[in-house]
């Protein structure tokens, strides 16, 4: 299932955005805004983002300038909320009132990548002048009614869509990429555009629209309340962590000789903890083939699933409720015996370089024409369809893969010679590009700190380079490659050999 | 006027491109090329007990003694070989008498005189000569066609059967569906058997190699093709030359990696430069300069004159200096491989058990996601072609489906797993699977899969193990709960 975050479509692909605003145009004429009490609308705004992503292969670049736009709404403490793709990689952000022309500057001033949440704050603060900060209200129940508010493709004003909470569930969130967390879909339209904008029922946010999912129709889905309220908890102490992770891999224990052996009688209680986490405190407090029965007061069905305010769905979101360096109490089955078990979570991060990377541009090191940067998944990306050659397997087994099946050979920060440069010093090198970095003049790199220190050490006439895989290496002459490196900087327009 | 005009066109145009000696060429060939027809049993990826037969016809072209010669493609799995000649007519019931699918070649009779009379064995070109084109033919409804195609060049490939490589025939043509044994040929004589096709270029197996392959057979002493088992790198760069001390002119390929075989040290190691195999000095870029044939890479000096067995003298330098080895060429067989690009002599391996369904971890297996199967088949199950196998683990074996029953209720959805351990006996073979599933321990069946982010262990019931098995049998219509097949069989 793929994901598509809601910004309003870039204008560099007409076609997408005809249809999006087609699609609104129809729902526009077919809904109307709901009477609501309150006027809502006067507290959602909209934003401008004016952005530009980096390269990854060629990483002191930036994309071309993209201008996109969202929604928000303002909240206590004279702050905006919004998605956090409305404005990652932001160069200037831009937000406007209800029916009022115009534009505030704007800044980030916390920004929540894994549960797709900001917070902005305005320099002027006549911005805020009559306007009434929104309140947050519960989850809603599903198949009740609630209204989206936004400013999505289509027209320049505020638009409402009125549709009902279809399913509550943990969904993939495809901002971050490599996480889950609790989202509510809904048949309200979600179009771009709407991104950031609030859900409202009973004159209360009870979501922030983010996300759609491609060939879904009348799907969209919204943050629910449970993931923003987490995140401002999160802020309160003006630092953003995360959310945490129970570092645990549970399966289904269904299997009546499983279930046997492992010593659990009710049929419908108690998942399997298959594996876990490297690098997490279940290490040392949980082991494969614990049974678990209860997490944080919510029994675990066999399916691994709980019921969180009436609605199953996977036991992770009982993980997710703490804030990081906080405990959940298990109830778990060990050799037969219950026990209880206070499992410290945390954000782990040891695997961000294969989600989405947002606000530090790419580090990189550009030596003698080479251009060494971390492995991610922003740079598989610029492999396109050849990030599924054999020839790149390598690259995706090292990014994916290695971190769980061999822990102890995975890099903290996989290095990959991403492009070489042309230049006389460099000509005849054979592998050029695409290939993990194995060593450098013997030395084992394993971050890009790693990169810098092999060659500054370097005493001998060449710099020997050694990549993972069937033992290919490369050599450059050292003093030549160091004497042209501020050439091949000036040929190739690059400000600095390095982003450390 | 329209219609009158276009046949006059047509015609124009045929005759100009039919060559007469084209013509002459194919009346010439239907004394020496023939049809062959092959019935043979495909393998089914989800459900390798089924025997789904398929029939195909291809090209065979007469030799002396009574045989013809096509490509071996097919012919593992025949359960039924005709002969036809002349492109219509009787079949002839035939033998394959002898087939290595890494030559890629095959010999095929029948004891039928009849078929015989009147054929006449065609000459197989010693050495290709350079042509700008050659004539290649084919049986279509009953008329020996002959056109032609545009030479391209030689190179040293993969055979479409085997990892080895050897000298091949490229030629461009953009005639469709050829592959099948079609005979090239130039100034009456046959110059190779086609083998595939992609996009407009057609690979050709020369006939130059299928003449000593041949010869070797008929002798008595082939022993089967060997190869380098050792990965190299140009040696282009000058730094890395430098790094490895060469002394005099810039030459030579860089030894990147040599297989670890147990109990067999290599005479070639890592950051050696190969400078002259068999003779002949290497270049910068890996190749050398073959008397027939030019630059060609130096892979296919493992099988231009040699086979396996075969000692090759070798100049290398290491350590600053010239050493002559003597490097013994290892045949190519599939057990080389921790994921065979494919076994034959026997049906398609497989353990069903309680409803899960093991096979051997094979190429073939990967090769049902289609002609793009090597972006599309599961990434992990591929990503095994790029590791060794080791003492430890020669092969691999994946639990490729399950098959619902009461017992395996909870793991339905399970596939595509490589097994590891099976109460707690390391498996790298269905006969060791077979074996550890008659040692259950406490009453339950424990299958632990390869470390990593997917499933990592399943308890079966061992007590209701072969009844459920037996159900399962029943219930999907197999005739066998399993088809496997001994290391000491296979080889």
């Amino acid at each position: 299932m793929s994901l598509q975050t809601r910004p309003e479509a870039n204008p560099r692909c007409p076609r997408v955005s005809l249809a999006w605003r087609v699609l609104a145009a129809i729902i526009l004429m077919m809904s109307a805004p709901a009477a609501l009490a309150g006027s809502p609308e006067r507290s959602v705004v909209q934003i401008l983002t004016f952005s530009q992503t980096p390269i990854y292969d060629a990483p002191w670049r930036y994309d071309s300038v993209r201008r996109s736009g969202g929604s928000g709404f303002v909240i206590r403490g004279r702050r905006i909320m919004t998605n956090a793709h409305v404005i990652a990689w932001a160069k200037q952000i831009l937000v406007r009132r209800f029916q009022d022309p115009r534009p505030f500057q704007a800044r980030v001033a916390f920004v929540g990548h894994d549960c797709d949440l900001a917070i902005l704050e305005v320099e002027d603060p006549s911005f805020f002048e009559g306007i009434e900060p929104l309140e947050f209200g519960p989850l809603p129940a599903v198949r009740s009614t609630v209204v989206s508010y936004g400013y999505p493709a289509g027209g320049e004003q505020i638009s409402y869509t009125r549709g009902v909470v279809s399913r509550i569930e943990i969904q993939p969130y495809s901002h971050p990429g490599h996480r889950s967390l609790l989202a509510v879909q809904t048949d309200a339209a979600i179009n771009p555009g709407n991104s950031g904008g609030p859900v409202i029922q009973d004159d209360k946010v009870v979501g922030v629209a983010f996300q759609g999912i491609p060939g879904l129709e009348n799907a969209g889905f919204f943050i629910p309340p449970e993931v923003i309220q987490h995140f401002l908890k999160d802020v309160n102490d003006s630092h953003y962590d995360g959310f945490p992770m129970a570092g645990i891999r549970l399966v289904p224990l269904q299997n009546p000789a499983y279930r046997s052996f492992l010593g659990v009688t009710n049929d419908s209680l108690g998942a399997r903890i298959d594996g876990i986490l490297p690098g997490t405190a279940a290490e040392s407090r949980l082991k494969p083939d614990d049974v678990l029965l209860d997490a944080g007061g919510l029994p675990v069905g066999s399916d691994g699933t709980v019921v969180y305010q009436e609605n199953r769905m996977p036991v992770s979101v009982a993980f997710q409720t703490p804030q990081s360096g906080e405990s959940v109490k298990l109830k778990i089955l060990r050799n037969r015996a219950p026990m209880e078990v206070d499992l410290p979570v945390n954000v782990y991060d040891l695997d961000r370089l294969a989600g989405n990377q947002y606000d530090s541009p790419p580090r990189y090191l550009v030596h003698g024409g080479l251009v060494f940067t971390p492995l991610s998944a922003d740079y598989l990306r610029t492999l396109g369809r050849e990030s599924s050659d054999t020839a790149t397997a390598g690259l995706v087994y090292e990014l994916y893969y290695r971190r769980s099946e061999d822990p102890s050979k995975a890099r903290p920060e996989p290095i990959v010679l991403a492009s070489t440069l042309a230049h006389p010093v460099n000509a005849d090198l054979g592998v050029r590009a695409r290939a993990i970095v194995d060593k450098i003049n013997g030395v084992k790199i394993e971050r890009l700190e790693d990169v810098v220190r092999a060659l500054e050490k370097n005493t001998e006439g060449q710099d020997v380079i050694e990549f993972l895989g069937r033992g290919g290496f490369e050599c450059l002459d050292r003093e030549k490659a160091a004497a042209a490196n501020s050439e091949i900087l000036s040929t190739y327009g690059i400000p600095s050999d390095r982003r450390l | 006027m329209k219609h009158v005009l276009f046949p006059v066109l047509f015609a124009a145009v045929f005759l100009s491109g039919f060559a007469p000696a084209q013509a002459a060429d194919a009346r010439a060939w239907e004394k020496s090329y023939v049809t062959l027809e092959v019935t043979y049993k495909d393998y089914d990826y989800s459900q390798p007990w089924n025997k789904p037969t398929r029939t195909i016809r291809k090209g065979a072209v007469v030799q002396p003694g009574h045989e013809v010669l096509t490509t071996a493609q097919h012919l593992p799995g025949a359960t039924l070989v005709r002969l036809q000649r002349g492109g219509r007519g009787k079949w002839y019931d035939a033998q394959v008498k002898w087939m290595d699918p890494h030559a890629n070649l095959a010999l095929v009779t029948t004891r039928d005189e009849l078929f015989w009379e009147g054929l006449r064995p065609a000459e197989l070109a010693e050495v290709i000569p350079a042509a700008p084109d050659f004539n290649l033919l084919r049986w279509r409804d009953g008329n020996l066609e002959s056109r032609r195609v545009e030479f391209s060049k030689f190179s040293v490939r993969e055979g479409i059967l085997s990892f080895a490589p050897r000298l091949t025939l490229e030629v461009n043509t953009e005639l469709g569906g050829l592959g099948w044994a079609e005979a090239v040929t130039l100034n009456g004589e046959m110059v190779g058997l086609t083998s595939t096709k992609s996009g407009n270029t057609c690979q050709v197996i020369p006939s130059s190699f299928i003449r000593r392959v041949l010869e070797a057979q008929r002798a008595g002493n082939y022993r089967g093709l060997g190869y380098f088992d050792f990965t190299w790198g140009p040696g282009e760069n000058p730094a890395t030359l430098e790094f490895l001390k060469l002394k005099g002119p810039e030459r030579g390929a860089v030894v990147t990696e040599v297989l670890d075989r147990p109990g067999k040290e290599s005479v070639l190691k890592a950051r050696d430069l190969i400078l002259e195999v068999d003779g002949f000095p290497i270049d910068v870029e890996g190749d050398y300069e073959d008397p027939d044939y030019g630059h060609l890479m130096l892979e296919n000096l493992a099988t231009r004159t040699r086979f396996a067995g075969d000692t090759i003298p070798m100049k290398i330098w290491r350590d600053g200096a010239e050493k002559t080895v003597q490097y013994t060429l290892p045949p190519a067989t599939y057990a080389d491989e921790l994921v065979p690009q494919q076994s034959f002599g026997h049906d398609p391996e497989y353990v069903v058990a309680g409803g899960l369904v093991f096979q051997p971890l094979e190429q073939s297996f990967l090769r049902a996601w289609g002609d793009d199967w090597r972006r599309r088949a599961p990434f992990r199950l591929q990503f095994y072609q790029n590791e060794h196998p080791s003492a430890a683990r020669p092969s691999l074996v994946m639990l490729s489906s399950i098959l619902p029953d009461p017992i395996n209720v909870g793991y339905q959805d399970v596939r595509f797993l490589v097994v590891d351990k099976v109460n707690g006996k390391t498996i790298s073979s269905l006969s060791e699977l077979t074996e550890a599933l008659q040692q259950p321990k406490d009453g339950v069946q424990r299958i632990e899969f390869m470390p990593g982010d997917s499933l990592q262990r399943m308890l079966l019931d061992a007590g209701g193990l072969n009844s459920a098995t037996q159900r399962v049998l029943k219930r999907y219509g197999i005739p066998a709960a399993q088809n496997v097949v001994t290391p000491e069989a296979k080889k």
